[in-house]
């Protein structure tokens, strides 16, 4: 045998699908950005998310099992138990704003922090037209104490 | 019970205070054990540098204890408290992390009674203490700017500031516009390779932990070298109890390390378990000499909790600032309104610390949970335009408030939560003052004049205000005094009541600052680890 891990997605197909709705009602797109659910058609953003946070499965699936409209039902969760609706935003914007191509989006950097060295001369720059002169001259601001 | 190997000096946790005095005092020949109840974090478990990174800290890597819930954590019980405390457990302590901020208080916090009527002064001055900022700034691998007029001439930092970025540009320009007070960024993160510490790269993410071994952390500054110079750390060890001879001298400390009890002896003890901790293991050291605790004829072992409720202020900008650009860490820093003004309906003051916006999620927290726009529609069609309209256009202050001592405010021990050894946990009383709630509120306000003044269209309290989220700074619970009487240890933070016994943690303080706590921290605990390595030979010892 290979080393090949088979493990179970939190959620199956069927439930990613319901997810996907209730995903749109939260981040339905529009500004240049996508929805939720253009991005993460298959639930591996989701997935991501529920593998570090586990204890948001439950949160997710007990909306999903509740009858009636997504928006209805999200509607009624913010105002009846708003810590509830938390979480499920929580779970759907997290694993919206992993996504490399919502980020890129945003402008926000890359799939990850990037580093940023400092450059040469960076430091100075910020400073080296007598910004701080206003400042420094109008000297010390501490409190003398007496003795 | 077990090893019955001596220590010269055993230091009850592996935190931010005990890396700077286990180096001292190994490197000055002394045998040292630490016991510290979590383990070595390892640099690749860091989330900083993992996409999942905001994910990671609102749980496994969150700076509660009660979030995170791990076994080497002790829960807080919250009951009677208006907010959490932060901290973290596990060698380098909450110094794995902080923000690496690295204020000094100005020398008026050191009489605070005699200035403005209040609290009490501590024994000791700013200027007996400035010595050893210097020293710590050396080991802590501190980069800022020499000269700022906030405080006493004295020796700048051993590296060049960090850049100011273009957030930290724009505010300057609108402080100075008001006259107001600001200077670069002081902060323990390197401006170039130094000692054990690559230069900056700036992820922005400092209190996610340093994913580039950057920050100051004491498992990176302080106890290697400790270690190379003989020292013993033992983790995974929790103490249960410092424990007393015959003559009233501290011999030693029970610990539980798997589930087993274990003694480690020693001649002196030193506690350095955070505001928090340390006076949680006093009050369970009972004996027959100290039925109410050990060290606390006074009775104010864990009296007078000082907590800095803090606050963050956003202002929207239409330029892109690249606001997640690091270090986190502050670009500058403002004391303007550091220095009491009673005119204003309060004493003390607070700073303020213009900071990273950090990654998406928190945008999203910032919206839906800020004071002043939390009612406004922000799921559905308005996510995306408040997200794109802020996302890397945001510059974002976060306040420090100086919270005064009152003896209400304390930890005490749970009669119903307990640790994972079955250890009672602390219990947190803490409720916001009057004064710290004006202060704050005053604060808020002047944040709001100089993002309109630095051109934002936009300003609120975006997330943390007061009571909803913890700062780390934990402060007050075994305070600093000449009298017996009124105060837990004397001016070396050795406790007046056993003579061999020290504290070196936030415990110690008179009062809290209006600034981030671990310089001052760093520097008593380097003052009394210098002062313990001079007089040993004077040393009452509990062998």
């Amino acid at each position: 045998m290979n080393n090949i891990e088979i493990t179970a997605r939190a959620l199956n197909a069927a439930q990613q699908k319901q997810l996907n709705v209730f995903a749109d009602v939260l981040i339905p797109g529009g500004a240049g950005l996508p929805s939720a659910s253009e991005v993460d058609p298959d639930g591996n953003w989701m997935e991501r998310t529920l593998k570090v946070r586990p204890d948001l499965k439950d949160v997710l699936l007990a909306c999903l099992a509740k009858d009636g409209e997504p928006d209805i039902i999200l509607d009624q969760l913010k105002n009846n138990d708003p810590e509830e609706f938390d979480k499920f935003a929580f779970a759907i914007s997290g694993a919206y704003l992993m996504n490399t191509r919502v980020r890129i989006l945003l402008g926000y950097p890359g799939a990850a922090t990037l580093p940023s060295p400092i450059l040469p001369g960076e430091s100075e720059s910020y400073l080296d037209d007598g910004i701080l002169d206003a400042v420094i001259n109008r000297g010390n601001i501490y409190r003398s104490i007496p003795s | 019970m077990d090893n019955k190997d001596i220590a010269d000096v055993l230091i009850v946790g592996g935190g931010t205070s005990a890396g700077v005095a286990a180096k001292h005092l190994a490197e000055a020949g002394f045998k040292v054990v630490c016991l510290e109840q979590g383990d070595w974090i390892s640099q690749s478990d860091i989330p900083g540098d993992k996409v999942e990174f905001e994910l990671l800290n609102s749980k496994q890597w969150s700076a509660d204890p009660n979030i995170r819930g791990r076994r080497q954590d002790y829960p807080t019980d919250l009951s009677e408290s208006e907010m959490p405390v932060w901290m973290f457990n596990g060698v380098g302590g909450s110094s794995i992390l902080w923000g690496a901020i690295w204020p000094r208080p100005m020398p008026s916090d050191f009489r605070v009674r005699t200035l403005d009527g209040v609290a009490d002064d501590w024994p000791i001055s700013y200027e007996e203490l400035q010595p050893f900022y210097e020293a710590m700034d050396l080991e802590m691998g501190v980069s800022g700017l020499g000269g700022n007029p906030a405080y006493p001439p004295g020796i700048a930092p051993p590296l060049p500031p960090l850049p100011i970025h273009k957030t930290g540009r724009r505010m300057a320009e609108g402080m100075n516009s008001l006259g107001w007070h600001w200077w670069p960024g002081t902060n323990a993160i390197p401006s170039k390779d130094y000692r054990n510490q690559k230069q900056c790269v700036r992820y922005g993410l400092c209190r996610f932990g340093c994913p580039h071994g950057s920050k100051a952390s004491t498992d990176i500054t302080h106890f290697p070298i400790a270690q190379q110079h003989g020292a013993q750390i033992i983790t995974g060890a929790r103490v249960a109890q410092v424990t007393i001879n015959e003559k009233g001298l501290a011999n030693g400390a029970i610990y539980i390390k798997d589930g087993k009890e274990h003694f480690q002896a020693a001649s002196i003890v030193i506690l350095a378990a955070s505001g928090i901790g340390t006076p949680r293991i006093l009050l369970m050291s009972t004996s027959n000499q100290f039925p109410d605790g050990l060290a606390n004829s006074s009775g104010l072992v864990g009296k007078n909790l000082m907590l800095h409720p803090p606050a963050t202020v956003v202002g929207l900008y239409e330029e892109e600032l690249e606001d997640w650009i690091g270090p986190a860490g502050e670009f500058i820093g403002s004391m303007q309104f550091y220095e009491s003004d009673p005119s204003r309906g309060f004493v003390r003051g607070a700073k303020w610390m213009l900071m990273p916006t950090t990654g998406p999620l928190t945008t999203v927290d910032r919206w839906t949970k800020g004071p002043g726009v939390s009612h406004e529609p922000f799921w559905g069609k308005d996510f995306a335009p408040k997200m794109k309209s802020s996302i890397g256009h945001m510059i974002q202050w976060a306040i420090v408030p100086e919270d005064l001592p009152e003896e209400s405010n304390r930890v005490t021990l749970s009669p119903t939560l307990k640790d994972s050894d079955g250890l009672p946990a602390p219990k947190i009383h803490y409720r916001v003052s009057e004064n710290t709630r004006r202060l704050l509120d005053f604060q808020i306000e002047r944040a709001f004049d100089s993002h309109k003044a630095a051109g934002a269209h936009k300003w609120w309290v975006g997330g943390a205000k007061g009571t909803q989220s913890g700062s780390g700074h934990n402060t007050g619970t075994a305070r600093m005094g000449n009298d017996p009487a009124s105060s837990v240890v004397d001016r070396w933070g050795r406790t007046h009541d056993v003579p061999n016994l020290y504290i070196i943690d936030g415990s110690v303080f008179v009062t809290s600052t209006g600034v981030n706590v671990t310089p001052t921290i760093c520097a008593l605990a380097k003052r009394t680890a210098t002062y313990i390595a001079n007089n040993a030979k004077n040393e009452k010892v509990g062998k």
